[in-house]
């Protein structure tokens, strides 16, 4: 191994730089900035080299993270473009906004062992950003072209994913959204300061390129049928994720200025591509000038908070009924959050939402504080709540973020033999990841339930492989016969 | 004890039955081989100078062997002993009279005797013999006197030898023919053969002939030396007198006597092994084509084979050596023909001598191996001794004549008066004496002689040197092959990016082999479901006990990659034709030079296609291979004189025969077609990156090796700028230095120095290959449990082709035999999701996690032997509160030896604190343990190790830390990487491991690969009770590493009074190692350990011993394994790390160990989260969980268990593509005949008092009344290790320094025998006047020790030898003063001891660390090599001292600082008053003259870190 690696002894962990909370609040572009060639080299170079490479064994694709550190800290970008490619369908976007210090970098070894991780989201954004500007980013050319087509509902991750995987097989591949743009979350869930949407539109340009034909505005169900999309294509993937938003059952949840997260995001996210939306200018879906509330500790929560902080809030504060170290979401998102202005209401849960006039808006929210008790089979400790702490949170915006479910899809499809889990996912094979419907499969969200977009892209890999073996076995029994 | 009274009770008849039938049914299950026996020995020869019969001679030769026992062993009867016997001169008057008696009447000129050994109970069969031996003597027109029967005394012999007993006849020949002596002679030897064919043929296997000769005869068997005379009273007769006499003592490692090992044998007597004994049959065989000799002419056929089969090595050796002194050499030449000086290690060899030696390299592959040789042709008697000088031989000639040669001195008491010079054998030298002319021969005189027959010099000009052709020759930068098909064929021969990466590169770029840790975690190749290179199934031979290693770095100037290429001639002649060949320095080519090589064999060479098409149908590799065989053959009958195999014509429709098959396939049809002796065989190969698949493609026949493959990689890689400013042809060179470094460093761990003997000799065994396939293609190698065959690799290298030329891809995978990888490669045992699981159980003390990890291990894919096997169910479970408890199972439990050096020392002391805990047991690893461990912390935690090891480094290895123990370990072998030494870097060794070491903070500290004082298994006998002697207590432990043949080895061990036996595995983990030895050297740990319980038991050992194994255990159920397949104790090293916090990142040997688990770094050590605690939840949930296994098999203790393979059945046979996977050789049983099969010793195997029970009796005052005492005795060779005992008494009622040097003198009187002074400490003053053997001073812990000829002596001390081989090693502190010259490997790692002597033999200091040496003489070859600390001085008074220095690591220098000058006088004027020596009194009155004649040694690494600058300049300014 090159002798250069192993410098963790004494090059000390570097994030790219961020852009300062004050400067970055007034706009939706990326916080962090790109590492200079150097510094992404340096970094690359703390590596260990493991014998377990326990970032790999932790990340939901499987990349060979300390291959490519290597190949980035020996100035091997393009091996390391080539390699990183291999096992990762958009690497731009994991080294963007997969939550890091929970899979690879959390995993990494000097991180368990307190010297603090690589920086490989980092390094992995740096490879590809620079594939991207040297033009080593090349459509898909499959060897050879198959003549069996593929329809994909959803041009979210997994769904993209897919295409692409089933692109490099050579099969015709057409993606279905009843969005106007594609990239499902990745363009309409996820701000911009987060994921900048260029780099969404290039890759869905790239494969634009590489021959997959996009039906943008297409509703599975309204726009065209189900069973007419069986009809059309050889194999179909169900990829739609998951939309359904869990909503608060608490007195005054009915109030007005009480709004889904998602709605909300999406708003957001379309303002800063340039469309004009009603709500937002009606002020419906405008944070400025608000006291805003989020609920929940999840990922969209922080996006959330973080949008309403860029839109020009009052105030911001994010309300979760458990402690810092128990959230589910990013802790770099969280201090990222707190930079820009966000208060963070710990230990509260929501036991109603108030309002002082009239109108039906809400004014604010009456909150109780919560402890941690004791902790459960699963080793999570559940919160309760402490009598008689209540108290009232300011609130003229409030944001549910409490996950989603999934969709009624056998309704919205008109095809009830597609069958769901008792929460409502779809019901796969667990080898094939077959539905009960022959030809049709399913990844993402909508089967696993909501998650991180690398899982997306993991299991629309994964189901495009699939997909591939069951085409080719009924092009040998075709033969065959 | 009771079981020995047990052993007493089976008779003699019986053991030998059930012996018998033993070792048939571990042989039919190919669990054991006879063919691994070993012997070990002690030799040595007397002979009248004058070549004049003597009665002296003879009772000298038997008073000799009266004083070796201890280089033999014993059986229990006490009377059984492995074999010794004696050869010496036909006293014609004695038999004549016995001829005259029976009424014959006597023919001129001299009677012929021979000895033979006939079947003793069956009559018939002994008739038979009778009559083949009487027809063949009257069929050759000579007359028979008739038969004596050779009067024996079997009361001394032991029921077992009696049992074994052949009947001793001597059959009495008369030279009626009247010819010559010489004609006689040779007629005598074609007879023997001849009758020896016929009793084979009619499988008379009893029938042995020990001599016909009408000079010579042998009287041998199985008594103990001592009895010799009395069991053959023929040797007491007055009348038997004898110009010579060679006599041997045996060591075997095995209990059967078998009468036919003993020796002498019919020319020479050989103590040593020949670890090239393979390859040098099977060239033997080859040479057999062409041998022609005048004196034989036709009969040359009766000759053949030469080598019999069933031969010992040194039996092999005595036929080869017998059958060129027959043919016209004389003894002289044939020693330096078989076993030759290396011409390299000697710069000051004539070159007169050179030329000779060259020459012989020429004819034949040298016998390589330690070897102390003691020959006669009849009329030369020889004494010689091997390249390395591994063995010791001692001489002294009188004024009256005598000549006495030993494997000690001191052996034949002389008078010291009439003593005249006292010697010894160098490395590769050789000492003689022409009887007839009655002239004694020293070694250079005797190679003027043999080098002065021809015009040496002229012959071997007719070699042509193929380097100097191909080295003018540029390499080109331009690739062959374009990136993707380049990347194609790679991936078609399976190579990855790893192999890129980790392996390749690094060796391009250093140079350097690239080094890895933490052992093999991955499926053997037989049960990995990827494809997996033919050179995967082939483990690396090492050597351990019966021989040692070589240090391939620091002794490279023994050893030789010279390459013979070409036709090669009759070995019996004697003439220029025999150098017309081709000659390079490396079978190594890179490409141009193949080319090169290529264009100047013009047509004389043959090209043959090794590839096979991809729809050759199911028999297409079969086929393929056929075709290369017969092309090869049709090609060398049609004169061609090179073949060179290749695969280059891989293409998308034809797939490469794996170009170890091809190479194997070719040279064994070669040999059997008789023409391997006429052609190279040179291997283009595109699969071959690694320094073990060349040494892999050389074992099994190749004569030259191209890597053509891996070097377009090389260009690819440079092209690509990887290499920086690298230019390519340094880069190439890089990468051929890194495999012939790679090359040597694979031949030294088998002991090997020449790669002509290696080559073809399959030092190697399969893992996992068909038994038929090896037997065709490799025969001889070993392949215990079958395997993968024909089939099966065309299906898999079918499958890899396919994975490289079809389908897109253009890159590489990545990999995953090293490290894991998720997306390719193997599955690691060590997965990181169970890693994890197993902390979190240890730090919670969550069994049920504990479980979860252990059931997650047993459902992952195969990858040790054991998961293809299971428990057997059980008819009636038990409850699991029935079974032993916890505490009870975890006294099992051992933590493996990890020195404090490679652990933190947090790492280190929580280990042990633990294992002291749960009264278990750690292992401090090798060097040293702080004195402040030996008391208890104040909270109780116990810190100090109950194993205390003893490595080749010796760091540490005092009196004091030897007697802070339970037990004692010597690691012979270490599993990932036996046969090797080591290297702590010097940024490892901070001032704590210094102080522990005796040596300088960062300086590199070095482990020989040997321990320099166990070369053979009587010097670990000598090891062993050196140990036992120092600490009165403890056991001792021999630690092996599993390979086939450690069950004979292990009998040995236990034979030389060890108390444990440890068997190691192959994937044991370790700080640093090559990637190759941890890949591809040793064997899984129940090979081995099954091997070592059933040949134990075979030999009635079993009971004596304790059996210990480690080697990846992980879980209870490993651990319940082992323990049925023989083990009682169980080691778990990398297991206990985890659960202080490893996490495998394979990173110990960079020092950058993240959780201070293995690192010397003070800012990782403080990430080190490890405790007690959690170690102690490890073994209690191992041990919880062996006990949940006993319960469900009915068992309620471990000791139920052991050794119950029956209780184990093979529950998968592999794959589908294997032939067979056939664990029987594990599973099968021998015979206990009643005896217990565990450890039945209570304490430990006693060893025999010597001198110092005496002394300590005599002491006592000094003992328990701190008085200073002066006690004197006689000693002899038989007294060993005198003052050790002592030392111990002294170590524990005063300490190591509590004492004053000198509080108590021994006087010794005689010659000392070995281990004089070993580990003496500070108190204790040893003077011997007369002379000492070898390891004076081993470990000197203190003492001062005087070695001073007798007082009566003429000799002068400088010129005559006083003390023997490897004084000092290991030595710490102490002084010794000896009025002489040493032996080989003087001082070698000693680290403080102050010395002075008056000259020494080779590898002088060789990795000394500390201390101050003064040689008053000359030194032999390689001085200092290696050594990184202490000084030496040197006085050079023939101006040779540089023509032997090593350079590399040692700069020297004339004393310019007064310091010094001061500090070398004070020590001779020290030496002076100690020694009386007259030479030192001269120099010191001639002082200011004299002292411009020392050299002042320093290491290199030192110069910087000396206190007071050695440079007269760096003085002034400091």
């Amino acid at each position: 191994m090159s002798s250069k690696m192993l410098q963790f002894t004494h090059i000390e962990q570097q994030s790219p730089d961020k852009r300062a909370a004050e400067t970055r609040k007034q706009d939706f572009n990326e916080i962090y900035g790109g590492f200079q060639d150097d510094r992404a080299t340096d970094q690359a170079s703390r590596c260990e080299q493991c014998g377990i490479p326990f970032c790999s064994v932790h990340c939901p694709l499987g990349n060979h993270i300390p291959d490519w550190l290597m190949l980035t800290a020996n100035g091997r970008l393009e091996e390391a473009y080539a390699l990183s490619s291999s096992t990762n369908s958009m690497p731009e976007v994991c080294g963007r906004i997969c939550p890091q210090d929970r899979l690879c970098e959390g995993s990494c070894v000097l991180e368990q062992s307190r010297h603090r991780s690589v920086t490989i989201g980092a390094v992995e954004k740096y490879i590809t950003d620079t594939a991207w500007e040297k033009g080593w980013v090349q459509p898909v050319v499959p060897t050879e072209e198959r003549s069996e087509s593929v329809g994909i509902i959803g041009g979210g991750p997994a769904g993209l994913a897919a295409a692409e995987q089933l692109r490099m097989q050579g099969f015709q591949v057409h993606v279905y959204d009843r969005y106007d743009r594609m990239g499902g979350l990745l363009v309409y869930g996820i701000p911009g300061f987060k994921l900048e949407k260029d780099v969404i539109a290039r890759r869905v340009d790239l494969l634009e390129r590489s021959g997959v034909v996009f039906h943008p505005n297409t509703d599975i169900g309204k726009t065209v049928t189900f069973a007419e999309l069986r009809s059309r294509h050889d194999s179909i993937l169900i990829a739609t994720g998951v939309y359904k938003a869990r909503a608060l059952t608490i007195p005054g949840a009915g109030l007005t200025g009480v709004h889904k997260a998602l709605d909300y995001l999406i708003t957001s996210n379309k303002v800063s591509l340039g469309d004009s939306i009603e709500a937002y200018t009606s002020g419906e879906l405008n944070a400025a000038g608000k006291d805003v509330v989020v609920i929940g500790g999840g990922d969209t929560a922080m996006d959330c908070v973080r949008t309403a902080i860029r839109q020009g809030a009052k105030s911001v504060k994010c309300l979760y009924r458990r402690d810092r170290d128990n959230m589910p979401g990013s802790q770099r998102e969280v201090a990222n959050a707190e930079e820009e202005g966000v208060e963070f209401v710990w230990l509260a849960a929501p036991e109603a939402l108030l309002n002082e006039g009239t109108d039906q808006a809400v004014s604010g929210v009456r909150c109780i504080r919560m402890h941690l008790g004791i902790a459960d089979a699963s080793g999570r400790q559940s919160p309760e709540p402490t009598p008689g702490s209540q108290f009232v949170l300011p609130a003229d915006l409030v944001i549910e973020a409490l996950g989603f479910e999934p969709e009624d899809l056998p309704a919205m499809f008109g095809e009830a033999d597609l069958t769901v889990t008792r929460w409502g996912t779809l019901k796969t094979h667990p080898r094939t990841l077959m539905t009960s419907l022959d030809g049709v499969f399913a990844a993402g969200d909508i089967v696993r339930g909501a998650s991180l977009v690398v899982w997306g892209i993991r299991d629309g890999r994964d189901a495009a492989a699939s997909i591939g073996r069951y085409l080719n076995e009924k092009a040998v029994a075709q033969a065959a016969e | 004890m009771s079981n020995e009274n047990n052993i007493q009770s089976v008779s003699g008849e019986q053991f030998v039955a059930e012996w018998k039938a033993n070792a048939a049914r571990l042989e039919a299950a190919h669990l054991y081989n006879p063919a691994e026996e070993h012997a070990n020995c002690g030799v040595g020869l007397v002979a009248a100078i004058d070549g004049k019969p003597r009665r002296q001679v003879v009772e000298a030769g038997i008073e000799a062997l009266k004083v070796l026992f201890h280089r033999g062993a014993v059986d229990a009867d006490g009377k059984t002993g492995d074999g010794a016997g004696i050869h010496v001169e036909i006293p014609q008057e004695f038999f004549k009279e016995h001829v005259r008696r029976t009424g014959h009447e006597l023919a001129q000129g001299r009677l012929a005797v021979g000895m033979v050994f006939l079947p003793k109970n069956d009559m018939d069969a002994q008739e038979h013999c009778r009559t083949i031996v009487e027809s063949e003597i009257l069929h050759y027109g000579y007359t028979i006197y008739g038969w004596r029967q050779v009067p024996v005394n079997i009361d001394v012999i032991g029921e077992k030898a009696n049992a074994t007993r052949p009947e001793i006849e001597q059959i009495m020949i008369a030279n009626t023919k009247g010819v010559s002596d010489e004609q006689f002679e040779t007629d005598l030897y074609v007879l023997r053969r001849r009758m020896e064919k016929r009793a084979l043929a009619a499988n008379l296997m009893e029938f042995y002939i020990c001599s016909l000769s009408c000079r010579s005869v042998i009287y041998k068997g199985m008594f103990l030396a001592e009895q010799l005379d009395v069991f053959y009273p023929d040797l007491r007769d007055e009348r038997f007198v004898s110009a010579f006499a060679i006599y041997h003592q045996r060591y075997s490692t095995n209990t059967f006597p078998t009468w036919r090992l003993a020796q002498p044998f019919r020319t020479l007597a050989h103590n040593g092994e020949i670890n090239t004994l393979n390859g040098n049959a099977n060239w033997m065989k080859a040479h057999e084509t062409r041998l022609a000799s005048e004196v034989f002419g036709d009969r040359i056929a009766d000759l053949k084979p030469v080598i019999q089969p069933f031969s010992s090595d040194s039996a092999a050796l005595d036929a080869v050596f017998e059958l060129l002194t027959r043919s016209g050499r004389i003894a002289p030449v044939v020693k330096a023909m078989l076993i030759p000086e290396s011409i390299s290690s000697n710069s000051n060899m004539p070159e007169e001598h050179r030329q000779f030696f060259s020459y012989c390299n020429c004819i034949m592959e040298p016998w390589d191996g330690p070897a102390a040789l003691c020959a006669t042709d009849g009329r030369w008697v020889v004494a010689g001794l091997d390249r390395n000088g591994l063995r010791p031989l001692r001489y002294s000639k009188t004024s009256d004549g005598l000549l006495v040669v030993g494997s000690e001195t001191g052996m034949v008491r002389l008078n010291e008066a009439e003593v005249i010079e006292k010697g010894r054998v160098g490395p590769g030298e050789c000492i003689a004496i022409d009887l007839s002319a009655g002239k004694f021969y020293h070694d250079s005189e005797l190679k003027n002689v043999i080098s002065g027959e021809h015009d040496y010099a002229k012959w071997t000009a007719r070699i042509t040197h193929l380097d100097s052709l191909i080295n003018n020759t540029p390499s080109s930068s331009e690739s062959d092959l374009d990136t993707p098909t380049l990347r194609r064929r790679q991936s078609a021969h399976g190579l990855t990016m790893e192999d890129m990466e980790m392996i390749l590169h690094p060796m391009v770029e250093d140079g350097k082999e690239a080094i890895g840790s933490m052992g093999d975690d991955t499926p053997l190749a037989v049960l990995s479901g990827n494809y997996r290179g033919l050179h995967h199934f082939f483990r690396q031979n090492f050597s351990q006990v019966t021989n040692p290693p070589i240090d391939p770095l620091r002794e490279t100037r023994v050893m030789s990659l010279n390459t013979r290429l070409g036709n090669l001639g009759n070995i019996l002649d004697e003439d220029a034709s025999q150098c017309d060949l081709l000659q390079l320095e490396s079978p190594v080519l890179l490409t141009h030079e193949f080319r090169a090589m290529r264009a100047y064999m013009k047509d004389t060479v043959a090209i043959v296609d090794c590839t096979f098409p991809v729809d050759g149908g199911e028999n297409a590799l079969r086929d393929a291979i056929t075709a290369i065989q017969r092309d090869a053959e049709d090609a060398i009958r049609g004169g061609c004189t090179h073949v060179i195999l290749t695969d280059e014509k891989t293409t998308a429709t034809r797939a490469p025969i794996p170009m170890i098959l091809a190479a194997g396939a070719v040279h064994t049809h070669l040999i059997q077609q008789q023409l391997r002796t006429f052609t190279s065989l040179n291997v283009r190969s595109g699969e071959c990156l690694d320094t073990h698949y060349f040494a892999v493609l050389i074992g099994v026949g190749a004569t030259t090796v191209n890597a053509y493959l891996a070097e377009e990689a090389i260009k690819e890689r440079h092209a690509r700028g990887l290499f920086g400013d690298l230019p390519l042809d340094k880069g190439l060179k890089h990468f051929k230095k890194a495999i012939d470094d790679g090359l040597r460093k694979i031949m030294s761990k088998m002991g090997i120095s020449v790669i002509s003997s290696y080559r073809g000799g399959l030092n190697f065994e399969a893992v996992g290959l068909s038994r038929s396939l090896v037997a065709e293609f490799f025969p001889g190698m070993p392949s215990r449990i079958s395997g993968l065959g024909m089939a099966g690799i065309q299906k898999k290298v079918l499958e890899q082709h396919g994975v490289g030329f079809t389908g897109p891809s253009a890159v590489l995978p990545v990999g995953g035999f090293y490290r894991f990888r998720r997306h390719s490669g193997e599955p690691h045992s060590f997965d990181g999701t169970l890693i994890h699981t197993l902390q979190q159980a240890v730090e919670t003390d969550n069994y049920d996690l504990y479980k979860r990890y252990s059931d997650g291990l047993r459902k992952m894919r195969p990858i040790n032997l054991r998961d293809l096997l299971d428990f057997k169910p059980a008819d009636h479970p038990i409850s699991v509160d029935e079974v032993e408890s916890v505490t009870e199972i975890r006294k099992r439990f051992i933590t493996p030896a990890m020195s404090l050096g490679a652990l933190s020392t947090e790492a280190h002391g929580t280990l042990n604190i633990a294992m002291n805990r749960i009264g278990a047991k750690s292992d401090s690893g090798e060097g040293g343990e702080d004195p402040s461990r030996y008391r208890p912390r104040p909270n109780g935690d116990n810190a100090n190790s109950a194993i205390k090891q003893v490595a080749s480094g010796r760091f540490g290895v005092t009196a004091e830390y030897l007697n802070q123990c339970r037990e004692i370990e010597i690691k012979v072998a270490q599993g990932a990487k036996p046969g090797e030494g080591g290297q702590l870097p010097g940024f490892k060794v901070t001032v704590e491991i210094a102080k522990l070491r005796h040596s300088t903070p960062g300086v590199m500290l070095i482990s020989p690969p040997p321990h320099h004082d166990i070369y053979s298994i009587e010097d670990l006998a000598q090891l062993i009770y050196d140990l036992k002697q120092i600490n009165p207590k403890a056991r001792v432990i021999v630690k092996l590493v599993s390979r086939s043949g450690i069950g004979t080895i292990a009998a040995g061990v236990a034979k030389a009074k060890a108390d444990v036996i440890h068997v190691s595995g192959h994937v044991g983990g370790t700080g640093a190692s090559p990637q190759t030895s941890i890949k591809y050297a040793g064997l899984p740990w129940e090979m081995g350990l099954s091997e070592v319980h059933q040949v134990l038991t075979l030999n009635r050992l079993r009971h004596k011993v304790l059996l210990r194994t480690d080697g990846g255990i992980k879980t209870g159920r490993d651990v319940v394994i082992a323990a049925m397949l023989g083990a009682e104790e169980f080691a778990v090293g990398t297991i206990s790390l985890v659960a202080m916090g490893c996490i495998m990142v394979r990173q110990c040997h960079s020092n950058t160990c993240p959780v201070g688990v293995c690192t010397q770094d003070p800012a990782l050590r403080a990430k080190f989260t490890g405790s007690p605690e959690k170690v102690v939840n490890l073994f209690t949930f191992m041990a919880d969980e062996v006990r949940q296994i006993l319960a469900d098999l009915g068992f309620s203790s471990l000791d139920q268990v052991i050794g119950r393979t029956d209780l184990l059945s093979q529950v998968s046979r592999g794959a589908s593509h294997l032939d067979d996977l056939d664990m029987n050789s594990l599973l099968v049983q021998a015979d206990a005949g009643g005896l217990p099969t565990i450890n039945k010793v209570e304490g430990r195997n006693e060893v025999a008092e010597t001198l110092d029970a005496q002394m300590i009796l005599d002491a006592r005052p000094a003992l328990e009344d701190g008085e200073k005492m002066q006690l004197a005795y006689n000693v002899r060779n038989t007294h060993r290790a005198v003052g050790t005992k002592l030392s111990h008494m002294i170590v524990k009622k005063y300490g190591m320094t509590g004492l004053q040097p000198g509080h108590i003198t021994i006087r010794l009187r005689g010659s000392a025998g070995q281990s004089l002074g070993a580990f003496a400490v500070q108190g204790l003053k040893l003077e011997v006047f007369g002379d000492s053997n070898d390891y004076v001073g081993k470990g000197l812990s203190g003492g001062t020790i005087v070695v001073r000829p007798a007082v009566n002596s003429p000799l002068k001390s400088n010129e005559n030898t006083i003390i023997g081989n490897t004084v000092l090693y290991g030595a710490t502190s102490g002084k010794l003063f000896a009025a002489g010259q040493a032996g080989e490997r003087f001082a070698v790692r000693n680290s403080g001891a102050q010395v002075v002597i008056e000259g020494c033999g080779s590898n002088g200091c060789e990795y000394m660390t500390n201390g101050t040496v003064v040689i008053l003489g000359s030194v032999g070859a390689n001085f200092g090599a290696g050594m990184t600390g202490g000084m030496a001085f040197v006085y050079d008074g023939e101006g040779l001292f540089e023509s032997r220095a090593n350079s590399e690591s040692i700069v020297w220098q004339q004393i310019e600082v007064p310091y010094y000058e001061d500090m070398l006088k004070a020590l001779v004027e020290e030496h002076l008053a100690e020694t009386q020596s007259p030479f030192a009194k001269s120099l010191l009155t001639g002082w200011e003259r004299e002292v411009g004649k020392f050299w002042q040694v320093v290491p290199k690494e030192m110069l910087s870190r000396l206190e007071v600058p050695v440079s007269a300049e760096e003085k002034a300014r400091a």
